[in-house]
Order: C-alpha cells, then structure tokens, then sequence
C-alpha cells in the first residue's frame, strides 16, 4: 500500500490503489457497455477530452478526436443504445487496461490529480481489430457520493494519425 | 483474365472504350469502385487534370510558411514566397526525388533536402547544391527543371487556392463557374470579408473508394434513415448551433416520414453540385452571435445582413474532392488512397472579424458532426465500406441512381440546374464529370 504525500490534512491523502480500483471500474463500465454508469462518473461540471495535436493547449480553438461534456455523453450514449446505430451493427467489443500510475498530486480540498497509460483493444467482425494506446490525465473530486471525474484527458500516441469510425470512448 | 490484365493489354481506344462503357445515364458499373487499373487512371486523368484544392491561402499567412499536402497521389507544398506571392510546389527533389519537405507545416527561408542538402527557395527554384563542381558543366541552377518543380496552374478564389498539374485546361474561372458562389456566400459572411482556415484538422478513413463519399455530397436522400440514431424522439438532430432555437434539423416527422426541408439541389457543369439548405443561421442565438450579427449590419445594412446569414445551402462540392460544408464552416478533402482506401481530412473554418466565441462553437461542433467519433459522420462511413462489401456481389454488375431523373430546372437566381431535394442528379452529375476527365479530356482542350 503506498501513501502518497499530500500538501493536505490526514483526510485528504490518497492511497493509489484506491485510485487504480477506480479507474479499473470506471473503465470496466465501457467495456461492460454500461455507459450510462459510467457517465455517471463524470461530475457535472466534468468533461472528457482526447485531443488531436500533440500539444495541444485547449478544446476550444483546435479540433479534437473527442470533446464531451456530460450532456454531449449523454447523446453519444442515446446513440449507443438507439437500434439503428448502424456504426455499431454489429457492435464493438473492448478492452480498456491502464497502469504506470504517476504524478499524483492532491490539492488539500478534495481534488485529485494523476496520470497514467491506457491501452484499448477494440474488436468488431467487420472491421478486425484496433489497438490504441496513451496516457490519461485524470482529475478527480471527493464527493460525499465518492470519487467523481472532474476532467479526463486521453493523449493518443497516434493522435494526428487518420482514424476509422470510434464509438466508444478511449 | 482479370480486369487489370484486360487493361493492360488493351490498346488507348480501347482503354477509352472500355471506361465509356462504365458509365450511362442512370446507371454505373461497379468497376468503377473496385477495379484498381480504373484507379490508377482516375489519380492520371482526374487528379492529373482537374483543378484541386490545395488549401487557403490564410494556412500560410507570412512569407516562407508553408503547408505540405497531397493531391490525387503527389505530396506537395504550399507557400508564401517573400513578395506575397502562394506558391504550389511538387514536394520532391530535383536531384534523386526524395520528398524534401518532411513536416506538416512550418516557417523557413528555403527548403533543404536530407539526402545531399539541395536547398530551393520558397518558388522551389534551387538556391545551392552543394560540391556543384562535380556536375557537368552546363549545369545552371537557374534552371528550372533542376528545382523543384511548380504546378503550372495555381489560381486563387476568395482565398481558396487551387491547383492543377497540367497547362492545359479551363481556367478555374470556368471550372468554378457558378458553383463559386458558394464560396462568397461564406466569405460575404465574414465582417471583413476574409476567411481563415485554422484550427487543425479531423482525418479519417474508410475502406472504401473515394467516390463513395463524394456521392454521399450529393445525396441528401440518405440523411433521415441513414442518421435516425442521432434523431431524438421529437424528430430533430442534436443542435447544431448554439442559441435558443440552436438550427436543430428536423430528420424525421412522426409517422417516420423525412422531416427535412431544402431548397433542392443544384447541380453545375464540370461536376460540382451544392446542397439546399436545411435550417437557416438566421435563427442562431447567444451574445456572441448577437453581437456579430450587429457588427454586420452595421457594415451591410439590416436586409443584406439578413440575407447574407440565411443559409441558402448545406454545402457545395466541387468536383473531384473539394466539399465548401457551409452549415458546418468547414473544408473537406476526400483523398484516394488505393481503389478501396479513402482518407478524408476537415478544417475548421473561421469568419475572420466575427467574435472567437463563434469559432469555438464551430470547432466544438464540427468534433460531433465530421470527425471519425461524429455522431453522424461514422454513419456515412459504415454506409460507404458496407457498398465497398456489397459491390463485391458478383450477383450484378451495375449501380441504378434514378432518383428525380430528368426533374431538374435551370435556377435563374443562382445558376446552374435545380432539382428536388432527394434527387440523385448531384451523383449523376459527378459521373458525367467522371467521362469527361477520364476520357473526353482532349475534346474539351481541342
């Protein structure tokens, strides 16, 4: 078990294995398609950002792979679940892993802070399969419900690369 | 014997005959998407004749920018020489033919190859080659085909800079022809007139021909069934705009007929078509756009403001692969790869005088309607691979498109031939444009 240090008081220290177990499920979620769930995740002030350019500054002046804030979630998940989602006729098997969890910060008043790599394997019997690989910069809030997604960030190693059709979140 | 055996073997009159044979007046061969010796004329005769968009000119604002892209198959560079001027150079050197340039863009006084450092200035005229003595004596670097070598044809338009690789031709003027209006229709909207392309760019792909997606450019008839998932239970599509009504498009009517509404359908000579608009900006909301709108009517007056912001169409395609996506303010390159390989790229498109907040929005949309994760785009893109599966069927070798034959009215207004909005007249079109490149060119030069 690894305390990581914080500028806080005792309350606000984070252990990171409680932080991998939170990544585990919330990307568990997507890949048991419970999206729904998983928005539910997201604070609602909280967003999800995989941008294009490699060093990309903000959402706002550059197009990104995705840019969702929790209403633009829930559309993309309305979708998911509409029937005639052609894209995802038939639909997209995944698996989300992640590890090398590093540079956590905590800021003493419930926010979290850490980065860590990902890899996603998607399969659909049209299509084969896709790989994807980067690292997440994750924010995270202490709530009286638990931990919430204040932002998520997905830095693809292929992210100025050209892509196939993407459903599903990174 | 394969397709591509035929071919080979055939003499130039039958190579032209066998094309012809390929494409009727309501209906296509499936050759055309599948046969890969058909391929490598289309990137000769289509992408080595017409005119093309390299981009804007606004990607290389200052003197040695330059861009690098592709057109049909050949990487070339855009820049801005020292005296203004954009130029369009074959991205290739002219001593053993790396491609010099190797980044996406940037700023620099000449361009260096890696291999044994020719340098060209920005015109791709050689400046130094080094250990010169070496070559015989009546090497020149004046000489013109020692550089890198210029399209022969770069024209611009509002901006728009396009190129062709041949001399001869119809100016772009011609080629553009009434089509081009739909380039000032977005430029006029500008406070200054002036556009800006800026912003990055989306990329994805399909494992398809290239034609495919030009033709979804022409077919507003697949847009209420084809993109039912992203239509909420009222009908509408997700808002495109931000603002109280937010120009939501109304897909589906409550018996599950098309809830659209368009002006129709315009088609134009040399293979362009345009798109009637489905909502109009007019409409559009938030302080932002308040602000602009009086900023335009300061400069316009209250009428031409009003009718600069009614969108009078969805987009414009210019043949072979320059779509003008006027609702969503973006360009779009359809780029063919290999006969069933197709990259498209989008660029954000920015109203140069109108408030940031209004190319944030359109950044922010175009992630949801054109990009590989759209909402709406991936369902065009399953649609074009499942024709690519589909025309493998050796079940029939040919492709109706019918729809609103023969319905079409000259638009005195605008230009060029009006039709319905579920016409297939755009797809025709670009077919006729197809014989015309692939094999009527000489006559048109004659």
């Amino acid at each position: 078990m690894t305390n990581v240090k914080t500028q806080g008081k005792d309350a606000d220290r984070v252990r990171v294995d409680d932080i991998a177990a939170f990544v585990h499920a919330e990307l568990d979620c997507l890949d048991q398609r419970r999206f729904e769930d998983w928005i539910a995740l997201f604070a609602e002030d909280g967003f999800y950002w995989a941008p294009v350019a490699a060093d990309q500054a903000s959402p706002l002046d550059h197009v990104s792979l995705f840019y969702d804030d929790v209403r633009t979630m829930k559309l993309r998940a309305n979708r998911l679940r509409h029937p005639r989602i052609h894209v995802q006729d038939p639909p997209s098997r995944t698996v989300h892993m992640v590890s090398n969890f590093r540079d956590f910060e905590a800021d003493g008043n419930g926010l979290i802070k850490f980065r860590c790599n990902f890899a996603l394997f998607e399969f659909r019997l049209t299509q084969g399969q896709h790989m994807y690989a980067g690292t997440y910069v994750y924010s995270l809030r202490r709530t009286e419900a638990g931990l919430r997604i204040v932002a998520k960030t997905a830095l693809l190693v292929n992210s100025e690369d050209m892509f196939p059709s993407l459903s599903i979140w990174f | 014997m394969t397709d591509v055996e035929k071919m080979r073997r055939a003499s130039p009159a039958d190579i032209d005959a066998d094309l012809r044979a390929l494409v009727e007046a309501d209906r296509v061969h499936r050759r055309i998407y599948l046969d890969e010796s058909v391929f490598e004329l289309e990137i000769e005769r289509i992408f080595g004749r017409a005119w093309l968009l390299v981009g804007h000119e606004s990607q290389v604002p200052a003197a040695g920018d330059f861009f690098c892209t592709t057109l049909g198959r050949s990487p070339v560079i855009m820049a801005r020489a020292e005296d203004g001027r954009v130029h369009v150079l074959h991205n290739r050197c002219g001593h053993r033919g790396a491609k010099v340039v190797n980044t996406a863009r940037g700023n620099n006084k000449r361009f260096r190859c890696m291999y044994h450092s020719w340098t060209y200035n920005i015109d791709g005229s050689l400046a130094s080659v080094p250990l010169q003595d070496g070559f015989p004596a009546d090497f020149d670097l004046k000489d013109r085909s020692r550089g890198m070598a210029s399209l022969p044809c770069v024209e611009l338009y509002r901006g728009f800079v396009f190129a062709r690789m041949t001399a001869q031709g119809p100016s772009l003027q011609e080629h553009l022809g009434d089509a081009r209006f739909a380039m000032d229709e977005i430029a006029d909207r500008s406070p200054v007139g002036e556009l800006e392309v800026l912003g990055g760019m989306h990329r994805y792909y399909f494992r398809g021909n290239w034609k495919h997606q030009i033709e979804n450019l022409a077919d507003q008839y697949h847009a209420p069934f084809s993109h039912e998932s992203s239509v909420t239970p009222d009908g509408y599509q997700f808002s495109r705009r931000p603002g109280e009504k937010g120009t939501r498009i109304k897909m589906l009517n409550k018996d599950g007929s098309p809830g659209t509404e368009s002006k129709g359908q315009w088609w134009f000579p040399w293979g362009h078509n345009a798109c009637g608009a489905q909502s109009t900006d007019g409409d559009q909301g938030g302080e932002a756009f308040d602000a602009y709108r009086s900023d335009l009517e300061r400069i316009n007056g209250v009428d031409r403001t009003r009718d600069l912001l009614t969108h009078k169409r969805h987009l414009a395609f210019f043949f072979p692969n320059f779509d003008l996506h006027i609702l969503a303010q973006a360009i779009r390159i359809v780029r063919p790869i290999s006969v069933d390989l197709t990259e498209v790229q989008i660029f954000p498109i920015r109203l140069k005088g109108a408030p940031e907040q209004m190319f944030n929005d359109t950044v922010r949309l175009l992630n949801l309607t054109h990009s590989c994760s759209s909402l709406a785009q991936t369902d065009d893109v399953e649609a074009f691979e499942r024709i690519q599966a589909g025309l493998q069927s050796q079940g029939e070798d040919w492709i109706r498109i019918q729809r609103a034959i023969d319905r079409d009215v000259p638009d005195k207004e605008r230009g060029g031939m009006l039709g319905p909005q579920f016409t297939e007249a755009g797809i025709r079109n670009q077919h006729r444009a197809w014989v015309k490149y692939m094999v009527d060119w000489k006559e048109q030069v004659a």
